[in-house]
């Protein structure tokens, strides 16, 4: 009988490329993922790419349906949808990215505190993380609209807030199994100093589950903007942001009911192709969720 | 063997995984009867494939797994054709399989009573009223006390042995011909395991069943079944009746299963006579007789041609290349 | 088992209390001066005894604790103060307009319902892989959908093009049964989306949890059929850990009420919520945070008391008559 020699210490395997290799056995999260970048090509490049100006009006063809030369059709303006739905989307996009950022920056930093401290540290802020769990998320936005305002800053606090706790959770979760490890053990004991080991260790293995939850966070930021502009309560004019394109399709219905469709197709799409992106990567990163 | 016509007649029996990355065959062509009454043990390691043997007698094999082909004929009707709807009348009530993992086996939100009583039910016209009866009698039959009682308790108010006694129950609720026990007290500690046994053999006399059981626990083998087949890597390599088998096995693999085990009067200071190697993986079959990289006495044969049945004096088989001149040096 | 219901029901009531504490604190809090909204915007050349008289008249002029006493005081009694806007009694708007919501509610619930458990009960008797993608996909599009998008939607097909469908307002179901529950239709379809996708997918794991349990193979080698196997054995188990859904489901409800009574233009709790964000009236805001607390807390106590009643491994435990 032949034994192998097992290294004391397991080394770490690198995760990285592995989902890429993935990706590749799931269609749909490719499929997603292409959608997804084709729709940030378009709004980052809408200079380029948008067909008109979001701003020219054509007052001869007014609520205009879907046609080669508009293919979202025009609004009550006579300003192509196409083009107001590309340039529409940088405030989306930015409001979001900025959300995501603010929400993982501060969710992380939560959550790792009190993973590392533990003790009443640990409890106490996990329990204020745990008072906002369940509670519809739409609610707790309109509470933190009426408190701070609309304005983009606001915007982009108040859905940072908003995910900040759930992402505090994941993050906990994460250090602490990292924490677990021969591989931390080992280079505790031999001296390496603290933040040598979180930098060099702990973050590059907790950055991809955090990574893979960010872009379902920014799924929901994206949702949660939009639902906000509609109501009136987001983005306000003469900003325009997906929700807001949707609110005016909405207050146009009857001149012309292909008007709200296309944003809201496009939030649509948009949010369907990060969630399907985020569950793949959370199914390749988090062996929880397996 | 005797000359009954066979209740269950196991002919060629292939089981295969088509999986992703190519089929797997875990039960390689087996074949064997059981007479009425007759108590049959199926013996061999992990990774055998008598689980799934058993399994596809009752057609309970989760998918991918299926019959890759051959027949079971119960009774001379061939399991393998009938339909779903068919085939669920048979289970329970002229074939039923009895667990190896009692603390799981039983659904943990209804009664004990209810379960058997469904089992009951299945298969029989009755009134509640007298599926109840007949139910809290047979958890008196395996032993429960107070089966009135208990039958409105739920399993996890049980220990491990009297599940089992539970399932065994519900098993030969519809009295059917056969009954599989497949590894019934691998969970159960030595003295309950005994007991659990007993109980089989007291209640396949009273209840005119055959019986397969399967286990890797030689000993009970021995004391319980009247024949033995063995196996291996997907196939059976040796059939006998279980005195001869455990006093004067044929087939290396026996010999060698045999030799393993600890006995009191061991020698310590000998290290313990262990099979090298490993049984092989369903997919990784060796060429020729499976058993060969690890069997003492294989010679050049064995590496290319794959050992048909040698059918021995006294109704013993053996798949083995030597197997006529073991046979020859064993008989006296 | 009383024990467990007296305790469960007594840590719910502090619960609620320390709610009504924590959003009553939240919002005097929260910078911004209602008083000043009231007025428009702005305190510049405006008497200050005006401002005094406003100030005495929304209750501000009091001290914190006083202002907190006197609010819980009043709730007791069914009084929830009044809204800043408009000096209404809150009490009267949220009995006005809890009929158009509840009805909407309901009626989503039973709709998702009605479409997620036989829909995962039949994916897991039938094992059809198309059928399984079909839900998957329609769970995936459910998720990302906001109610908005599926409400315009529907609005544009039924009510616009088809013009089958009333696509808003509100009737009262008991002044017209059936012009009430044509009103509603659009609307809960919408709202029973919101709802029915997380439902399904957390019912469609845990079935397929319970079928590779054991006693699922019991049940089959008993020599019952697939369809009794799956309602008789999977689902009861597969229920258990899915009624955490429950408080999925009340969240999903409050928050995608609030938009789609909003799309179909309802007069319920819902677009009085967002009315009162606008006007900052945190008169009303604070009594309707409060009320969605209280629906939580009030559906996360029967998901408790249910799992009590449900799981017999739970419920004699409590009793004290397991081994």
């Amino acid at each position: 009988m032949t034994t192998v020699a097992e290294p004391l210490i397991q080394a770490r395997p690198r995760r990285r490329l592995r989902f890429l290799s993935q990706l590749a056995r799931r269609p749909s999260a490719a499929i997603a993922a292409v959608v997804f970048a084709a729709i940030v090509f378009c709004v980052v490049f809408a200079g380029v790419v948008a067909p008109y100006s979001p701003n020219s009006f054509d007052y001869s063809h007014l609520y205009a349906t879907p046609s080669w030369a508009h293919p979202f059709g025009t609004d009550e303006l006579g300003r192509d949808l196409l083009s107001r739905v590309m340039y529409g989307g940088r405030t989306t996009l930015e409001i979001a990215a900025f959300a995501v950022l603010v929400a993982m920056g501060g969710g992380a930093i939560w959550g790792f505190t009190a993973a590392y401290m533990r003790g009443w540290v640990d409890e106490i802020l996990m329990r204020v993380a745990d008072l906002t769990l369940g509670m519809p998320v739409i609610l707790l936005a309109l509470v933190l609209v009426a408190a701070f305002g609309s304005s983009t800053a606001s915007l982009v606090l108040i859905l940072g807030i908003l995910f900040m706790p759930a992402t505090a959770r994941l993050a906990r979760a994460a250090l602490l199994s990292e924490l677990e490890t021969d591989y931390y053990l080992a280079a505790i004991s031999v001296g390496t100093p603290p933040w040598l080991i979180m930098l060099r260790e702990l973050l590059p293995n907790t950055g991809p589950i955090l990574i893979a939850r960010a872009s379902l966070v920014a799924a929901e930021a994206i949702f949660v903007e939009a639902s906000l502009s509609f109501v009136g309560l987001g983005v306000q004019p003469p900003a325009a942001s997906w929700g807001t394109l949707l609110q005016k399709g909405y207050s146009n219905l009857y001149q012309s009911y292909w008007y709200p469709v296309f944003p809201g197709l496009v939030i649509l799409v948009a949010v369907l192709s990060l969630n399907t992106l985020g569950d793949h990567l959370q199914r390749v990163f988090d062996p929880a969720k397996r | 063997m005797s000359e009954q016509t066979p209740i269950l007649d196991v002919r060629d029996l292939h089981v295969e995984f088509p999986l992703p990355g190519g089929t797997i065959t875990p039960v390689r062509g087996v074949s064997f009867t059981l007479d009425p009454r007759q108590r049959l043990g199926i013996v061999g390691e992990s990774g055998s494939g008598k689980s799934l043997t058993a399994l596809s007698l009752m057609r309970l094999l989760s998918p991918p797994g299926r019959i890759g082909g051959g027949e079971v004929l119960l009774d001379g009707q061939d399991l393998t054709k009938l339909s779903e709807r068919e085939m669920a009348r048979v289970r329970g009530g002229k074939l039923a399989l009895v667990y190896q993992d009692p603390m799981s086996s039983l659904n943990p939100v209804q009664t004990i009573g209810r379960q058997i009583v469904e089992a009951i039910r299945t298969h029989e016209d009755v009134s509640r009223r007298a599926a109840r009866d007949r139910a809290i009698d047979l958890l008196g039959e395996v032993g429960l006390p107070q089966p009135a009682k208990r039958f409105d308790s739920y399993p996890h108010q049980f220990s491990g042995g009297m599940r089992q006694r539970v399932m065994i129950a519900m098993a030969i609720s519809a009295g059917p011909d056969v009954l599989i026990a497949d590894e019934p007290t691998t969970a159960l500690d030595v003295t309950t395991q005994a007991r659990i046994i007993d109980l089989l053999g007291r209640l396949v006399d009273e209840h005119d069943m055959a019986v397969i059981l399967i286990t890797h626990d030689l000993g009970v083998a021995a004391s319980f079944c009247d024949d033995v087949h063995v196996m291996y890597a997907g196939r059976i390599v040796e059939k006998s009746s279980s005195e001869p088998l455990f006093h004067q096995p044929v087939h290396p693999y026996t010999e060698a299963l045999l030799n393993a085990i600890c006995r009191l009067d061991f020698d310590v200071t000998k290290p313990i006579a262990a099979i090298p190697g490993q049984p092989p993986a369903p997919q990784a079959i060796p060429e020729g007789c499976p058993f060969h990289p690890r069997c003492p006495y294989a010679f050049q044969k064995c590496t290319g041609d794959v050992p048909g049945v040698t059918v021995l004096p006294n109704g013993r088989e053996a798949e083995c290349h030597l197997a006529a001149d073991r046979a020859g040096a064993v008989v006296a | 088992m009383i024990q467990y219901v007296a305790r469960r029901v007594g840590t719910s009531i502090v619960l609620l209390f320390f709610s009504s504490i924590v959003i009553f604190c939240l919002m005097r809090v929260i910078p911004g001066d209602p008083t000043i909204t009231k007025l428009g915007g702005s305190i510049q050349g405006v008497d200050p005894r005006a401002l005094q008289a406003i100030r005495h008249q929304l209750g501000l002029d009091q001290s914190i604790p006083e202002q907190y006493v006197h609010w819980l005081g009043g709730i007791v009694h069914g009084d929830f103060g009044r809204s800043y806007y408009s000096q209404f009694p809150v009490t009267t708007l949220i009995t006005e307009r809890i009929g158009a919501t509840a009805e909407l509610a309901i009626c989503a619930l039973v709709i998702a319902l009605g479409i997620a458990i036989p829909a995962a009960t039949l994916g897991t008797i039938w094992r059809n892989r198309f059928f399984d993608a079909l839900l998957s996909g329609f769970t995936a599009i459910g998720l990302a959908t906001p109610a908005f998008v599926s409400g315009i939607l529907l609005i544009v097909v039924f009510g616009v093009k088809l013009g089958w469908l009333p696509t808003q307002g509100y009737v009262s179901f008991e002044a017209h049964p059936l012009e009430s529950l044509k009103g509603v239709l659009l609307p809960a379809i919408t709202l029973s989306i919101v709802v029915a996708a997380p439902v399904l997918r957390v019912l469609r794991a845990s079935l397929i949890d319970v079928e590779s349990a054991s006693y699922t193979r019991t049940a089959a080698g008993k020599g019952l059929v697939r369809w009794q196997v799956v309602l008789r054995h999977v689902l009861p188990n597969a229920a258990i850990p899915a009624l955490t859904t429950i408080g999925i489901v009340i969240g999903g409800l409050l928050g995608g009420a609030v938009i789609t009574e909003y799309v179909f233009a309802r007069p319920g709790l819902g677009t009085l919520m967002v009315d009162s964000v606008y006007q900052r009236d945190y008169g009303v805001l604070q009594a309707l945070v409060l009320l969605a607390a209280a629906a939580f807390i009030l559906s996360s106590l029967v998901v408790d008391l249910l799992y009590g009643v449900i799981d017999p491994r739970l419920r004699l435990r409590v009793r004290g008559e397991a081994r």
